[in-house]
């Protein structure tokens, strides 16, 4: 008999998802999360005010020191810091000639404490462009295949947004009230439209409550305050994370076992059975070993810590690690590709200013190899931005003392538009993670090799990013422009866009990919995996809503194999 | 730099801070790697990085001067200026606390310097509100006139004003700020709500 119906390994935005739908559907789930449990009022700064933070909230030499590669991404500071990973105690490598930004938070909730919430669907021009164009294996399934859940996972989480009829970004009937436009966007998306209609600029669709419901509400959550606070926690628990909404959902079926401070460090497996039997790991406080047994095992570490340790669950039987019959695990880690990065400013609308502070911005779907053909590369990039007065922030470096110096400064800038683009990046086999042979980390755990690099593919997709954003701008009439565009840009780090997957892609035949279309291992059948690791192609947009989409899809069919007793 | 800004400017506020003040530390390490060369004494780079107390590295000398700088950048008006904000006292905590050694021996070399340049046979600390205001004002239009080049003076320029709109004087009555907003609202009338946004 084993602890549990099934063993969640990982807590954060899939985790949470899987846990909540079994745990509902009756199983014993026990998540098991390497980090610690988060407390609001210790944990959540979303309450401080500008003055109570301490030297001026910079980041300083020490911190730099101690999160050299966290430290420079825009949801890091030292008020955030307690969600990102300390990468003293957490090394990796990466392999010589290549580079690799890894942003991850090891807590519970993991990432979905600190994500920007944008929350897209991916699109059947998505799903088919591996089939398409040959650089992958074919997803094994479609739009319509997912649509439903898309539904399930929008309506539960609470997204803002338009239903905005695209076919390139599909929308559920079920959004909450989108936030409003500012003057210089709704100027913005008028002047891109008229000079090129297929290209839209939507306002984003973003996982923080404008009208809860009842189901929200009973859960604890509230409205979204308009603080913008997001990447410190949320007392209202108004965006989704799994701490506000998948976990106290679960733990209210009372089927819900919690483990925080548990590093897995294998799945165990029995040969005579071809079954995962449960996971060995170690309590990071004490090191002390821990096993777990269980029917079904979820593997929801995120992609590189998902790889690493099933890579690292080796057996006689399965020399390559677990479910790796494919020599897939750890391979095709890719992500996004960013990132053009634009601005100017929107001359007029002096007499109209805003209030509140908006967590969100708008978007620009994906038209490039879709309704505009693209240049030297295949599918394609979305931007995000905005359109807001210059604040005080950008106006303290100029010229000027005294009184006229503060007035100059107490007047609302000028309407400023800024676009970051994200370029999908194409999976490569010889991108991958592999284990260090020889260094561990504190607990024994070898440490993770990344060995990830860019090709054209990515290089030009960005390159032509930056030349639109100029241009969008130029359209808009922008004065003042700047950008990082130039014949020689070259794509930020690996990783550095956050969303990194890919690494136990699915797919239908068995020797070239490691999951089946339900997120279940080819070779294991009671194992499977929901986190980024599945993705057989990026798309361009965010992919968070689309993991949680899988994950509660692929709980449904454990849950369903489990009844009939297949695992 | 105008360039830099605007780039701030379109993430939020907190991040536009962060990266504004890590290019101030940045740049003053470049600085450093530059300035404390084979020139200087070792009685010089000592003195460059000794604390007036155990706990505070600036002088109450150098306090003043920054003092004096400060408040003529953000003098008190129809609502308080920078020292009445307590900017001198957060530069302080930056220099004693949260800097390094190359942070340090930056501010201590270009304060000295920048003051030495504002004062003639009258201290700049002597002077009157209006003779600052001059002083300061017509160094500060050489700056960023591009006549003078002087990374440090809008460093600690960035600094003071950063410290001050971050204050709750600062925020709360030179600027508006909402805690709890309850609502975004994207277009509303300038009459309404006329400041600039603290936050």
């Amino acid at each position: 008999m084993a602890d549990f119906d099934v063993i969640v390994v990982g807590s954060g935005m899939s985790g949470g998802w899987v846990a909540k739908e079994l745990t509902e559907k009756g199983f014993k789930v026990a998540v098991i999360e390497r980090g610690r449990e988060l407390d609001p009022v210790e944990d959540y700064t979303d309450m401080m005010d500008p003055w109570q933070m301490e030297h001026l909230n910079m980041t300083g030499p020490a911190m730099r020191a101690r999160y050299p590669v966290m430290s420079d991404y825009y949801a890091f500071h030292s008020y955030t810091k307690q969600f990102w990973a300390d990468e003293i105690d957490h090394p990796y490598e990466t392999a010589d000639g290549t580079d690799y930004s890894w942003r991850r938070g090891y807590h519970v909730g993991g990432r979905s404490i600190m994500w920007a919430r944008q929350s897209y669907r991916m699109s059947e021009i998505d799903f088919e462009a591996n089939a398409k164009d040959g650089t992958a294996p074919d997803w094994p399934v479609r739009y319509a295949d997912l649509s439903s859940w898309y539904d399930r996972v929008e309506s539960f989480i609470g997204v803002s947004g338009n239903d905005d009829g695209l076919d390139i970004l599909p929308s559920g009937g079920m959004y909450q009230p989108p936030h409003d436009m500012t003057a210089g966007e709704l100027f913005f998306k008028s002047k891109v439209e008229e000079r090129w209609p297929t290209r839209k600029v939507i306002i984003g669709r973003a996982a923080n409550l404008t009208q809860p419901t009842e189901e929200q509400i009973a859960l604890g959550r509230g409205q979204c305050q308009a603080r913008n606070h997001c990447f410190r926690g949320c007392s209202f628990g108004a965006y989704f994370s799994s701490n506000s909404a998948t976990l106290p959902a679960a733990e209210k079926t009372g089927n819900l076992t919690l483990m925080a401070d548990t590093a897995v460090h294998a799945v165990t497996y029995d040969p005579d059975t071809n079954r995962a039997t449960g996971i060995r790991g170690v309590n990071t406080r004490t090191k002390e070993p821990v096993e777990v047994t269980a029917r079904v095992v979820f593997m929801n570490a995120s992609t590189i810590n998902t790889a690493a340790i099933l890579l690292n669950s080796k057996s006689q039987a399965m020399p390559n690690g677990l479910a790796n019959s494919s020599g897939h695990v750890g391979r095709n880690l890719h992500g996004h590709a960013g990132k053009a990065l634009a601005g100017g400013i929107i001359a007029g609308f002096e007499d109209i200013h805003y209030y509140g502070r908006r967590p969100n911005g708008f978007y620009i779907p994906r038209y490039r190899n879709h309704t505009e053909p693209g240049d030297g590369y295949l599918r394609g990039f979305g931007f995000q931005g905005n359109v807001e007065r210059l604040g005080w922030g950008s106006r303290i470096d100029q010229r000027g003392v005294g009184q006229a110096f503060k007035d100059s400064i107490r007047k609302p800038g000028a309407y400023s538009a800024f676009l970051v683009s994200f370029s999908e990046m194409l999976p490569r086999y010889e991108n991958h993670v592999r284990l260090h042979d020889t260094k561990r980390d504190k607990w024994g755990f070898p440490i993770p090799v990344m060995d990830v690099k860019n090709s054209d593919n990515e290089i030009n997709s960005v390159r032509q990013a930056a030349r639109d954003a100029v241009e969008m701008l130029e359209a808009a009439g922008a004065t003042d422009i700047w950008s990082n565009n130039s014949p020689d840009l070259m794509p930020h780090a690996p990783g550095d866009g956050i969303h990194e997957m890919g690494t136990c892609r699915m797919g239908d035949d068995p020797t070239t990919s490691v999951l089946n279309k339900w997120n279940q291992s080819h070779d294991v059948p009671n194992l499977f995996a929901t986190d980024g690791s599945f993705m057989a192609s990026s798309a361009c947009q965010n992919p968070s809503l689309t993991y949680m989409a899988f994950s509660a899809r692929a709980a449904d069919h454990a849950a369903k194999l489990m009844k009939d007793g297949v695992i | 730099m105008t360039r830099l800004n605007l780039t701030q400017a379109r993430m939020n506020r907190r991040s536009a801070l962060t990266g504004l003040l890590a290019i101030s530390a940045s740049g003053a390490l470049a600085a450093c790697g530059n300035g404390a060369g084979a020139g200087q004494t070792a009685a010089e780079s000592i003195d460059l990085l000794r604390y007036a107390k155990p706990t505070k590295f600036f002088s109450d000398a150098e306090i003043k001067a920054l003092s004096a700088i400060a408040d003529t950048i953000i003098p008190t008006t129809d609502t308080p200026g920078a020292v009445a904000a307590g900017v001198p006292d957060v530069i302080q905590g930056l220099a004693s606390e949260w800097g390094d050694d190359n942070f340090r021996q930056y501010w201590r070399e270009g304060l000295r310097r920048v003051y030495k340049s504002l004062s003639g046979e009258t201290k700049f600390v002597a002077m009157s509100a209006q003779e600052r205001e001059a002083v300061l004002g017509a160094y500060d239009a050489k700056v960023y006139g591009g006549e003078t080049e002087d990374g440090f003076y809008r460093d600690m320029k960035k600094t003071v004003a950063t410290a001050y709109y971050m204050s709750e004087p600062g925020a709360t009555e030179e600027l508006a700020y909402e805690p709890v907003p309850g609502e975004w609202i994207g277009q509303a009338p300038i009459s309404k709500y006329p400041k600039t946004w603290a936050t």
